[in-house]
């Protein structure tokens, strides 16, 4: 019989939600277990902090304001355990249940009280060529600058719609290595309708700020950036040799070896969809969100912190990391409801002040809905099993008429990313075709494993 | 329009059926559950199987035969009629025995068959074969498998694509298929039927239940048995991995898209379809005594799914005596069936003999005396 | 092909692994997936069951994309395992690894 390992409370995720919530909760005097993918702490978003590659010259000053809180966590007490995988959750009537994949084997979990904080992934996007060697997401080129100060050896070409595009083009260019261009594929509406809401450009003007000056080095720097861009499309034979793009009603073609993209991100659904937790799609960010209470609360013995509940930045999923922390707490009566009362009410004021701030961004880099109706029909939409677009249309018309009858019909999400790429689309699509509501659509059954396991090592958990 | 025939149901049942009677000129409205609903059509393994069929009750055994003898046309057709590849494949099958006591009391039970059915002993092929002779079918067989019994008739097919087919000859028949239309209750009024839906009535001259699950609310309301319960199975599936000319056992197959298929579980679990970490686990390692070669293959997707089971396993054909008119088609084989439900089944419905031709599967078996 | 910044704030510390084979010296900091981008590219990474190329796209364990086979295991997700002494990495380029 395998061993059940215990504890009070689990941690999924040690990026900026996790590790705060981690050190809030040792602070209190508990320790918390942080099951983590990456070989070390701080997410995407503080990778490789605690040994640091590159600069705040190169990336910025955000990136090394992580820098305390990685450091706090390192050294408070935590049960923290990188290189592990939860790719089993299940809902107990005293806890959650966990199957998790170490260096060491498979180990089976159960825990009283978890927080998911299993943070954002890149949007998923379909556009012609998107599957081409060559085509990379501004968070992977993000991933190798700071995992090991690598740039491209050529001039990459970005392209996309959000504050990560303007981002990467100005750590490229600290970095010594210039990105050929910038296509802005922002509808220009956006910009427009900046103007419409002086409010929101108000609370957002630390962002628009911060944009434009990034905007103005690279055009300093001689950078072409170019905005109003609707269409992108990748060619090439075995990798990219050329990107095309729209802009202003015509198609032009460059050679380019290396293309950006950055659509935005969402949260990374697969374990809040795993459990079956209820969501809703949400307009202003664009994306399925799971239902949390103002504690962050997804039911009693479970909270969704940071990027993974919606999207807003790490400072926020810090600040929800402690809310969670807080929340727990509250519910194992470990500190008096005052003290938490006042850190609770500062956070939620910083919080919802935030969250406000990035209306402006949603507005500013709203994503065409049509986007999809646009594409050529042999776009892939399901990039692991190589579904396309027209495909995924020739199957509605035979009668799918949802995310799963779609994928039974086609087997569009049922390779390894189990969907994470395509599911979004598949929504899309569906909600296009049939004109339904995307909440009436829903959204693909997610179903253990939620990260790859091999047979033996299931095997291995085999009471004998 | 006037519609000939109401299905309560779009599943591989339903579906079969509605497309048998829709190639027949019938027209046809097929009412479904929405995506997220119950759906034993997507959740099995995709056998077209007699092996194990008609224990206690050898006309089901015989029907499964008639079935997988009517699957290459069958299979033929829906793809000519769709251009979807049921990929569909005939070649014998194997179910495996893990250890001495299992091929003894599968043994047995064939031969049992065969004495009460004389045309189970002429035409149902089978042979036990010991692990060193079943390795020619199954190479890399694992040293702690006893053996399996062989049979000719069996086969596979993906099921997905069955389902897929069924739809896309069915709307091209001119059958109307509406999705998320869940039924709440079925009533014979003035001679018709009427099924009430969240988006109104629907009616037709006639209605066949296949609702699966479902059928233990509704086809009671027409006078038709409601004796079905839920059977979870669990299945899991590996990665693609290079494909091996083998035959499909219901413990282990390899699709045609490269994965492994795996389960054959059968679990009293309610209504719950979920997975459970100890059913996966104890599937894996029986996958990895089954072919020791995939302790390194990785497991892409898992899921539950509940059977349709009647109290005796066997199918539930019956046209209702206090409602005529109304029929129901309940079974937990829809894939192995599909061929007869399209075929035979649905023009016994069409006649309205299914009393007369298929008496031994009415619910009145399940009639308890007082 | 990717390559160290020269304004990297430090030097790297290097580990050597072997890639298709070759002995190469790559910095510890690297995932497998960074590392062959380093070292060969994205072109030749791997081939998908449908014949297409591929090569990783978002290197946080999300596309898997980066499937390549370390230390004789196929499959796995070359983004999520660090680089580490001795290591043999193959790229699933060549023939159809499904």
């Amino acid at each position: 019989m395998t061993e059940l390992r215990r504890a009070d409370v689990a941690i999924v995720g040690a990026g900026p939600a996790g590790m705060a919530a981690a050190v809030r909760l040792a602070e209190a005097g508990l320790r918390p277990v942080v099951f983590d993918l990456n070989a070390t702490p701080g997410g995407q978003v503080y990778r490789q902090l605690g040994d640091p590659q590159v600069d705040a010259v190169v990336m910025g000053e955000d990136y090394l304001r992580g820098r305390t809180l990685v450091e706090t966590f390192t050294r408070a007490d935590i049960d923290y355990r990188p290189l592990s995988r939860v790719w089993w959750l299940g809902r107990e009537s005293t806890g959650y249940a966990l199957g998790v994949i170490t260096q060491q084997g498979a180990q089976s979990w159960h825990v009283d009280r978890l927080i998911l904080a299993s943070g954002a992934m890149e949007r998923g996007w379909p556009f012609s060529g998107w599957q081409l060697p060559g085509v990379m997401t501004a968070g992977a080129a993000q991933i190798l600058l700071k995992q090991g100060a690598l740039v491209p050896c050529t001039s990459a070409v970005l392209a996309g719609s959000g504050p990560l595009l303007y981002l990467l083009a100005w750590q490229y260019l600290r970095a010594g290595q210039p990105p050929a261009l910038v296509l802005d594929l922002a509808p220009e509406s956006g910009y427009r309708a900046l103007l419409r809401q002086p409010l929101n450009a108000w609370r957002g003007r630390g962002y628009l700020l911060k944009g434009l000056r990034m905007v103005a080095a690279l055009r300093r720097a001689g950078i072409p950036v170019l905005q109003g861009v609707d269409g992108l499309q990748a060619e090439g034979e075995n990798a990219v040799e050329r990107v095309r793009y729209r802009h202003r009603g015509s198609w032009k073609t460059l050679p380019a070896s290396l293309l950006l993209t950055h659509f935005g991100v969402v949260p990374e659904p697969q374990l809040a969809r795993s459990l079956n937790l209820p969501h809703g799609w949400e307009t202003g960010q664009q994306s399925f969100l799971p239902s949390r209470s103002e504690t962050l609360a997804a039911d009693e013995r479970l909270w969704i912190a940071g990027d993974g509940g919606g999207i807003g930045g790490a400072l926020n999923a810090e600040r929800e990391g402690c809310l969670a922390a807080l929340d727990v707490l509250a519910s194992l009566d470990i500190e008096t409801p005052d003290a938490l009362g006042w850190e609770r009410q500062a956070l939620q004021h910083a919080r919802h002040r935030d969250l406000e701030a990035r209306r402006l961004l949603e507005t500013l880099f709203r994503l065409p809905v049509d986007w999809l109706d646009l594409q050529p029909e042999d776009t892939l939409i399901c990039r692991c099993e190589s579904v396309s677009r027209g495909e995924v249309e020739h199957a509605i018309a035979q009668g799918a008429a949802g995310p799963n009858q779609l994928k039974a019909f086609t087997r569009c999400g049922m390779g390894p990313c189990q969907g994470r790429q395509c599911g979004e689309s598949i929504a899309r699509l569906l909600a296009r075709r049939t004109s339904q509501p995307l909440d009436t659509i829903g959204y693909y059954h997610i179903r253990p494993p939620v990260h790859s396991v091999t047979l033996g090592e299931l095997a291995s958990q085999q009471d004998t | 329009m006037r519609q000939d025939f109401l299905i309560v149901g779009g599943g591989v049942v339903g579906m079969a059926t509605a497309y048998g009677l829709a190639r027949a000129g019938q027209r046809v409205t097929v009412l479904d559950e929405s995506d997220d609903a119950l759906r034993a059509s997507r959740g099995n393994a995709g056998l077209t199987w007699v092996q194990g069929k008609g224990v206690g009750m050898p006309r089901y055994a015989e029907l499964s035969l008639d079935a997988v003898q009517a699957w290459p046309a069958f299979a033929e057709e829906l793809q000519a009629r769709t251009g979807v590849d049921l990929q569909y494949e005939q070649r014998g099958g194997v179910d495996l025995c893990l250890d001495a006591d299992e091929a003894a009391t599968r043994q047995a039970e064939y031969r049992t068959l065969q004495q009460v059915s004389p045309r189970l002993a002429r035409e149902f092929e089978w042979q036990y074969l010991r692990r060193d002779a079943l390795t020619e079918h199954l190479p890399g067989l694992g040293e702690r498998v006893h053996g399996g019994t062989w049979s000719p008739h069996d086969g596979h097919c993906n099921p997905l694509y069955l389902l897929r087919a069924l739809y896309a000859a069915s709307l091209a028949l001119g059958v109307t298929l509406q999705p998320a239309t869940p039924v709440s209750s079925v009533a014979r009024r003035e001679g018709r039927f009427v099924a009430t839906t969240p988006k109104g009535a629907v009616e037709a001259e006639r209605i066949v239940i296949a609702a699966g699950l479902g059928a233990r609310k509704l086809a009671p309301m027409l006078g038709l048995s409601g004796e079905v319960r839920p059977l979870r199975g669990q299945i899991i599936v590996t990665e693609r991995l290079p494909l091996i000319a083998q035959l499909p056992t219901p413990q282990v197959r390899q699709t045609a898209s490269g994965g492994y298929l795996i389960g054959d579980t059968h679990e009293d679990a309610g209504f719950d379809k979920s997975v459970t970490p100890d059913m996966m686990h104890a599937l894996a390692a029986k996958a990895v005594r089954i072919f020791p070669r995939l302790a390194r293959a990785r497991l892409v997707r898992a899921w539950g799914a509940l059977r349709v089971m009647t109290p005796d396993g066997n199918p539930l054909y019956e046209a209702s005596t206090t409602c005529p008119g109304a029929y129901n088609v309940n079974c937990h084989s829809g894939i192995t069936l599909a061929a007869f439900h399209a075929g035979e089944l649905a023009q016994a419905i069409l006649d309205d003999r299914l009393a007369r031709d298929f008496p031994q599967f009415s619910g009145e078996r399940f009639d308890v005396p007082a | 092909m990717f390559r160290r910044s020269e304004r990297a704030c430090q030097a790297a510390r290097q580990v050597q692994v072997r890639v298709d084979g070759v002995t190469m010296s790559v910095p510890d900091t690297l995932s497998v997936a960074a590392a062959v981008l380093q070292v060969h590219g994205w072109q030749g990474y791997r081939r998908h069951h449908d014949g297409s190329s591929r090569a990783p796209l978002c290197l946080m364990g999300v596309c898997h994309e980066c499937l390549i086979t370390i230390d004789g295991q196929p499959n796995r997700q070359g983004c999520l395992v660090p680089v580490a002494e001795g290591m043999h990495i193959e790229r699933q380029g060549g023939e159809r690894h499904d």
